[in-house]
């Protein structure tokens, strides 16, 4: 195949397409459509994200001063009381 | 240049920019009328402006290759996202089907040797040969410097008579 050959098919081709091209009018105008589709997607997302929040909304935490732990009871050993006071020595050596 | 004169113009190269559209997306044809849609639509308000510093097929062929490439990397986004969600690759490739319905056989073998080509290199020879061009004025529509447009089209155009030349065999 030759240059001119190529200058053939690409004539071909252009032909070819150029049939397949749509109305200039109808490419050279605004298109409101789309820009307001992509409005409603936007709001229908933020509707989405806010009843999600609402809904999902976490219970108030307790303060961290009043918190105790669920398993706090097994600290509480038997005869706990004795460490925690002194011994009185002074009247026992009387 | 007077917004009714541009128009004008614009419309006498309507079905080039359409051919040019059709080129930078694959020949995916409902691609391509987005693209020169999304083109027309930035001249129209002012985001895309000729300055006259080149000839305005030159200027508006540029508009289509950035237009239709931005399109392309949000369609590979999307592309992915969707394989991603069906567990499917995408195929960037996939030719248009009712395009390829249309097209002559002979179209279809010079469409079919012309993917064998690097990007540049198919850039390049269809603006030279399906457009016209020169090579300096497709060197100025796909911002390339001349000698580089001078070595895409002549690998290119080796390439491509080796591919369609194989094919006739």
């Amino acid at each position: 195949m030759t240059d001119e050959r190529l200058h053939q098919a690409f004539d071909d081709l252009r032909r070819s397409e150029g049939m397949q091209a749509p109305r200039f009018e109808r490419l050279w105008k605004p298109r409101p459509a789309r820009r307001h589709s992509k409005l409603a997607a936007a709001v229908l997302l933020v509707a989405v994200m806010l009843t999600a929040i609402a809904v999902h909304r976490p219970e108030p935490q307790p303060s961290i001063s009043t918190w105790r732990a669920p398993t706090d009871f097994l600290l509480r050993t038997p005869g706990q009381e004795l460490l925690g006071s002194l011994p009185d020595l002074k009247g026992n050596a009387e | 240049m007077q917004q009714a004169e541009l128009e004008r113009r614009i419309e006498e190269l309507h079905a080039a920019s359409f051919g040019w559209a059709l080129s930078c997306c694959r020949r995916n044809r409902q691609e391509a009328e987005d693209v020169l849609q999304d083109v027309y639509m930035k001249i129209l308000d002012g985001r895309a402006r000729f300055d006259g510093r080149s000839s305005l097929k030159t200027w508006l062929f540029a508009v289509i290759r950035r237009t239709a490439a931005a399109h392309a990397r949000r369609g590979a986004l999307h592309d992915f996202l969707l394989a991603r969600w069906a567990r499917r690759e995408p195929d960037p490739d996939r030719p248009d089907p009712h395009a390829a319905a249309e097209q002559s056989q002979a179209a279809a073998a010079l469409i079919a040797a012309l993917r064998t080509l690097a990007r540049r290199q198919r850039e390049v020879l269809e603006l030279v040969f399906y457009h016209g061009m020169t090579v300096e004025e497709a060197a100025a529509a796909l911002d390339l410097s001349i000698g580089s447009a001078r070595v895409h089209y002549h690998r290119g155009k080796q390439r491509l008579l080796a591919a369609l030349n194989g094919a006739r065999r």
